[in-house]
């Protein structure tokens, strides 16, 4: 188990650190800050172009940048920005969490309706409601989410004015970046529950079960829930990488202080540091479940430990 | 499920406080300090927490800021000033002429190396202190523009002892000028808060607080508009105008600004070489068609590239008319095969600037050449392509600045070796752009531009193509805001119902 385990992390650090190479070495090729000056106007010569790049330190050549970095981040510090000189980890620190809650939030979402609604589509296949459901994710599936998000505003902030528009006011502002994450995803996942429960149904134990009398309930939320969990509950783990990417045009539309807010601008921007600093921790996050995910798969299942 | 939840949490921060003014700026400057500023959105913020020694109005005239008059003395080397009295820094220290020399010091030296605000003063030599209230800059070469530059960002005044006291970081974060609104919070990429400065110089504002909400997408600005979250929305963009023209509580300011936008010919190869295809090229495009269907009537014609409002336009200069036949003809008699390739060259991003560029196209096709279009990356359109002369045949661009004066454009366009001009060198303009620059004499100046903009518009250096509106939406609870051709929004006179 412990060989198991030092394989796995010192993979997951080599994954680590590929990407941030690889992030900080292309945001380079697509351009510089300075081109924040070019597409405003005014008086700027080559000069001024080369001054500012040596203050921001940007004319060195990129390995002496990468390594100043990485230096950084052994110490805990992803640096200052390039244009407000602001703390990157202070940035991170704010919106790491608004990103972690909505993340949870529409992944809790997405869980509560889609386990109940795929079994239920699984028991009663082929049933009006079973049609149903099917048609309702494909439905789900089909559409992008910015259209959900804006449809949303459009009903419960600009015509009823129940919930504030964009931006973060507490609990309320939760509520429509929320569903719409949650509800997409609810979209892919009741079709994976109905699936797995399907496959659930058809085996030896179930019709032991039924034909030991005990009753439908029992059966259903006891013994095969209970092993259709486990496909279900990996899924979701992998999910999870998915979902922090999609976060950011859910983010975006609803203006949410969030990763991906701060990635989007940052690139935009060329802020490297900034770049870098996201990049790198929500790498880390993605390997770390993915990690845990492996690792109880390990504990679970024997046969993946021997391989 | 939705339904159910937003019924439940009926907690939306909506409600304003009276008297508090939301504004919604696309970007976070990031950096509050005058110096660091690198985008226009700065402009609404700083003009409100700092002054200049010279103010600029909304109709774009110069008047006394922190400085009471200014005289030109030594053959136009030095400027002497007069300061305001009795101003005093949100801080509390006092304004005087060792804060004007500490804050140009500071811009022209190492500090304001760091930043692009110091390329536009570089005129200024040295500053003197005379007397508590008199300061005299000495000029170590000519600038023309000096005086409405001095009314620009990177000229505002900032409080010697706080920025020294506190440092360069937390001043950055926490700016304190002399404006009519003093600082009261930031939080980085969400929003900024200031308190209205009663005793202002110029009399205390009329609101009490003025919030600044950062959001970059432009639908959500405007539905934050709709549903009351914010004031004034700063990015609308063509396409969502008759949402809020619908709307009976909010009103529409589209106003002559500051940019322009052209297709610049190359010059150097292919069949743009020939100044006679060049005109037919711009006779073949109907661009009054594409202000009015593209734009929707939000901008106005051009014959050179600036805005009607620049100085050096000349009003009597008019755009070459749309003619079909004729620049057929030309192109027959200029030996241009039919079907022969003409590639443009645009920033791909702009959803509005990608459909003119498809009519241009398609204006071309008509005519019987082959056009291609090539959009790309901003970064790498101005950073690679254009000052590397790699661009086809026609490339797009956009100009303007706060200065509204035609050199800016002109000079850095047209003079030889500069980074946005890659395939001209032509000696007259070069010696007319370098004439005007070295006169203070602003009615000689203007005839010059003149000259040069008629001369750029004979040789057909690039299709001037409109002057696009400035646009941005308000509630009708605010009243009072004049229109501010350069958006820079003053909110000292501001009232809210």
């Amino acid at each position: 188990m412990t060989g198991f385990l030092l394989r796995r992390i010192g993979l997951a650090v080599f994954v680590i650190l590929a990407v941030t190479v690889l992030v900080a070495y292309s945001v380079r090729l697509s351009g510089d800050p300075t081109a924040m000056l070019l597409t405003g106007s005014g008086n700027i010569t080559q000069a001024d172009i080369d001054r500012i790049r040596a203050a921001l330190g940007v004319d060195r050549p990129f390995v002496a940048q990468y390594l100043d970095f990485l230096g950084g981040v052994l110490h805990g510090d992803l640096g200052l920005t390039f244009f407000g000189k602001t703390s990157v980890n202070a940035l991170i620190a704010q919106a790491l969490p608004a990103t972690l809650l909505l993340a949870f939030l529409s992944l809790g979402l997405s869980l509560l309706i889609s386990i109940p609604l795929g079994i239920h589509a699984a028991v009663h296949r082929g049933s009006w409601s079973d049609q149903t459901v099917r048609l309702l994710s494909l439905v789900g599936l089909s559409f992008p989410n910015f259209w959900l998000a804006m449809m949303f505003v459009l009903i419960f902030a600009i015509t009823l004015h129940w919930l504030p528009t964009s931006g973060f006011f507490g609990a309320s502002s939760l509520v429509m970046p929320a569903a719409t994450l949650g509800l997409i995803l609810c979209a892919i996942n009741v079709r994976l529950v109905r699936g797995a429960m399907l496959e659930t149904l058809s085996t030896q134990y179930i019709l032991v079960a039924r034909s030991k009398g005990l009753a439908e309930r029992l059966v259903l939320y006891k013994h095969a829930l209970r092993n259709c969990l486990i496909p279900i509950l990996t899924y979701v783990g992998l999910q999870f990488g998915d979902l922090i990417g999609g976060v950011v045009i859910v983010e975006k539309v609803f203006n949410w202080p969030g990763m991906g807010s701060l990635a989007f601008d940052a690139i935009s921007a060329r802020d490297y540091p900034v770049i870098q600093g996201v990049v790198l921790v929500l790498a880390t996050l993605i390997v770390l479940v993915n990690l845990a995910v492996d690792i109880a798969y390990g504990l679970v299942d024997p046969r993946v430990r021997l391989r | 499920m939705a339904l159910a939840l937003g019924g439940a949490l009926l907690a939306p921060g909506l409600a304003q406080a009276a008297g508090t003014l939301t504004v919604a700026l696309a970007s976070d400057a990031e950096s509050w300090d005058p110096i660091d500023t690198f985008i226009l959105d700065w402009g609404r913020v700083g003009s409100n927490i700092y002054d200049g020694l010279i103010q600029r109005t909304p109709d774009l005239k110069l008047q006394p800021g922190l400085a009471l008059s200014w005289e030109m003395l030594d053959d136009n080397t030095r400027i002497r000033f007069k300061l305001r009295p009795n101003v005093t820094f949100h801080d509390g220290e006092p304004f005087n002429a060792d804060a004007v020399k500490y804050s140009f010091d500071r811009l022209l030296g190492e500090e304001g190396g760091k930043g692009p605000q110091q390329a536009n003063y570089t005129a200024i030599k040295s500053v003197e202190v005379i007397d508590d209230m008199t300061v005299d800059f000495h000029l170590g070469s000519p600038d023309p523009v000096l005086l409405t530059k001095l009314a620009g960002y990177g000229a505002m005044i900032v409080p010697p002892k706080y920025v020294e006291e506190h440092g360069e970081e937390y001043f950055n974060a926490h700016p304190c000028g002399t404006g009519p609104f003093k600082f009261v919070e930031y939080t980085p990429k969400v929003s900024l808060t200031l308190e209205a400065n009663p005793d202002y110089w110029d009399g205390a504002p009329k609101v009490d607080k003025l919030v600044y909400r950062f959001i970059a997408e432009a639908a959500t600005q405007v539905a934050e508009l709709q549903s009351g979250g914010i004031d004034i929305a700063t990015l609308v963009p063509i396409s969502l105008l008759d949402t809020i023209k619908a709307d009976s509580n909010l009103t529409v300011e589209s106003i002559t600004g500051p940019n322009a936008v052209a297709l610049r010919f190359n010059t150097k190869d292919g069949i743009t070489k020939d100044p006679k295809v060049r005109k037919a090229l711009i006779e073949a495009v109907d661009r009054e068609a594409i202000i009015e269907q593209i734009l929707q009537g939000n901008g106005k014609p051009i014959a050179s590239f600036q805005s009607s409002l620049s100085f050096g336009n000349d009003p009597d200069l008019k755009p070459i008319p749309y003619d079909p036949d004729a620049a057929q003809a030309a192109l027959t008699e200029a030996g241009v095969a039919p079907g022969s390739k003409v590639e443009l060259d645009f920033v791909g991003s702009d959803a509005t600037f990608r459909e003119v560029a498809q009519t241009v196209a398609a204006f071309l096709q008509g005519i019987g050449l082959d056009p291609q279009l090539k959009s790309y990356e901003t970064n790498v359109l101005f950073k690679d392509v254009i000052p590397n002369g790699k661009t086809g045949d026609l490339f797009q661009m956009t100009w303007g600045g706060w200065t509204f004066d035609y050199d800016n454009t002109a000079y850095l366009l047209y003079h030889s070796g500069q980074y946005w001009n890659p395939y001209d060198k032509d000696q007259t303009l070069d010696d007319m752009l370098e004439k005007q620059r070295n006169t203070y004499d602003q009615d000689a100046r203007q005839t010059i531009l003149r000259q040069i903009a008629d001369y750029v518009a004979d040789q057909a250096i690039e299709m001037p193509l409109y002057n696009l509106n400035t646009i941005y939406a308000m509630n009708k609870r605010v009243h009072d805001l004049p229109p501010t051709p350069d958006i820079r929004f003053r909110f000292n006179g501001v009232t809210l119902d």
